[in-house]
């Protein structure tokens, strides 16, 4: 197996996927929903929050940037997998001297690629939005609110956007995970939810862990506890953007997005498993 | 003595069905050789195993029992790959690729070297037909263009063997006869083509081996001609006989000890029939308008 051969062939089956999913009007239905919901939060600079505003439209942002991701990601991945296969094109791929994982990881790479953009997209107009009112307060309220030349740290907003990015990762690889083994879409996407819950919700099993005696009860919880991922790990946003003091380290910051890297590359391995035996 | 293109041996292939995990038997001990640069027929009803055998060959199903090769290489590594190409049933590609991108995508997909990629591509564009529409979106293109602008995909990296899955389905007489003749030219070019088609009367004519399978079994394989001669009558095919020297004819033949099976006028087969007339008429419509516009 050639290193380089198989990089360029991932290259390009992750481009072609990329502009299969761009071409969805699902995907700019809901970028454009997003961008929206995002835009609309300004709307409520009327309850007059003060700077407590901009902190309202950052939650908001985030918030959204999560739940449109999510779905995004889900049904994107899920719709991309099963255009190949129902319109048998991987039929015609995988006669080709490409190896399965290869197929894989281009698609997860292409699904991958799509987030980017609708993580960019998002976290671009929350900037924007977001200095627009900076901008607005500091000259209703004067420049004694500045500490360190603005009230928000942008490079932060970013940071929040590329670790929900990593999270996407997750979502699209396990995904794959499902669809390798599913014939459906409506079966991947309804699974694939129900583990994007239990993902998030995933810090209780922790919680309930630690309050734990030992037993097989406890390394059943800690064994569920490692399956799944703890997505609660990427929600950081309170600690950036506004509050210097319980700013995050970078290590921190590298911990979480190798975390977000070990799940992706460990869901798609799974994937293969599944998909090297399955009928194309 | 050379290595075969595709050699099978004892081939079987179980699909498990349900949770119980009950077997369905779709090829069973299948044993086949296809050699270099021979045009071979798969032939068979629905569901008698000429997908699955074919998706094995492609290593795409591994065989539950028994081996497959490809020119000596098991198929079920992708390096055994490297010298095949394949034209899946009804093909679909990205609708928003031209022609000219899609072939020149699979070229990359195959790693064929960049300097060469655009010399391949229209070579292979060139060869199916394809030279005007090739730079049309594939989403626009009719049935026997897919096939065509598939055909090329499936011939850009210059295989050894290519493998044709119905590759006449759907498309019109005319399509059907193109498509034989690019078979034909890549035989002359030395390759070694596998083809399944339900179309037996092009396959007679297009074949020099075929092998029937029914029920996921080989019912017979051998050289098309041998398959379907009366081995036991001969015919003569004899032009201005009236009835007394048909007569006489009939007597000698009684004389030397023949006997006359039966006495027909011998006929086109109705593809070559159509093809006669639409060719003839092209020629008509073609010297129309060159006359209408020396006018």
């Amino acid at each position: 197996m050639n290193i380089t051969d198989s990089f360029t062939r991932i290259r390009l089956i992750a481009g072609t996927t990329f502009l299969e999913a761009v071409r969805q009007k699902f995907f700019n239905s809901l970028l454009l929903i997003s961008i929206a919901l995002v835009a609309s939060s300004t709307f409520f600079q009327q309850f007059d929050f003060g700077t407590g505003e901009l902190k309202f439209i950052t939650d908001f942002g985030f918030g959204a940037l999560f739940f449109f991701g999510s779905i995004l990601s889900i049904t994107a991945t899920t719709q991309l997998f099963f255009n190949e296969m129902e319109n048998r094109t991987a039929l015609t791929m995988l006669a080709k001297p490409v190896y399965k994982l290869e197929f894989l990881t281009g698609k997860f790479l292409g699904a991958h690629l799509l987030m980017l953009c609708f993580t960019l997209v998002i976290t671009v107009v929350l900037s924007g939005i977001l200095y627009w009112r900076e901008m607005v307060l500091l000259e209703r309220l004067g420049n004694e609110l500045l500490s360190n030349g603005s009230l928000i740290r942008y490079g932060d907003v970013f940071l929040f956007g590329f670790l929900q990015w990593m999270k996407f990762g997750i979502i699209a690889a396990f995904v794959l995970f499902v669809a390798s083994f599913s014939n459906t879409n409506l079966y991947t996407i309804v699974v694939s939810f129900f583990m994007l819950i239990i993902c998030q919700l995933q810090y209780i099993a922790r919680d309930t862990y630690s309050g734990m005696e030992a037993g097989w009860e406890r390394i059943l919880v800690l064994g569920l506890g490692l399956i799944f991922p703890n997505f609660q790990l990427f929600n950081i946003g309170d600690q950036l953007v506004f509050d210097v003091e319980k700013a995050p380290a970078v290590s921190t910051v590298f911990q979480i997005t190798g975390y977000g890297a070990f799940y992706s590359i460990a869901f798609v391995l799974l994937a293969q498993v599944n998909f090297r035996r399955r009928e194309i | 003595m050379a290595t075969p293109a595709i050699c099978i041996r004892n081939l079987t292939k179980d699909f498990a069905i349900g949770m119980r995990g009950l077997k369905l038997r779709a090829v069973e001990d299948l044993c086949l050789e296809v050699g270099d640069n021979e045009i071979f027929g798969l032939l068979g009803p629905n569901g008698s195993g000429k997908s699955t055998t074919i998706k094995i060959i492609l290593g795409l199903l591994e065989a539950s029992t028994g081996n497959c090769e490809i020119y000596g290489k098991p198929s079920k590594l992708v390096d055994a790959r490297r010298r095949v190409g394949f034209l899946p049933e009804s093909p679909y590609f990205y609708r928003y690729l031209t022609g000219r991108e899609l072939v020149r995508y699979y070229a990359r997909i195959c790693m064929v070297a960049r300097a060469e990629i655009d010399a391949a591509v229209d070579s292979v564009i060139k060869l199916v037909g394809m030279t005007e529409a090739a730079d049309r979106r594939v989403g626009t293109y009719s049935k026997g263009m897919l096939q065509r602008i598939g055909l090329a995909q499936s011939l850009v990296h210059d295989p050894q063997l290519v493998i044709l899955d119905e590759p006449t389905a759907g498309v019109d007489p005319l399509g059907s006869a193109a498509i034989a003749e690019i078979v034909r030219e890549l035989k002359r070019r030395g390759k070694t083509i596998l083809l399944s088609s339900h179309l037996l009367a092009q396959v007679e004519g297009l074949c020099d081996r075929v092998a029937i399978l029914h029920r996921g079994k080989l019912v017979r394989e051998g050289r098309v001609d041998d398959l379907v001669e009366e081995k036991d009558a001969e015919s003569l095919v004899v032009q201005g006989l009236n009835a007394e020297a048909r007569a006489a004819v009939e007597a000698e033949i009684k004389a030397q000890g023949g006997r006359l099976a039966r006495v027909e006028k011998p006929k086109l087969s109705l593809d070559a029939y159509f093809l006669k007339e639409v060719h003839r008429r092209e020629i008509e419509h073609v010297t129309q308008q060159e006359g209408e516009e020396e006018l």
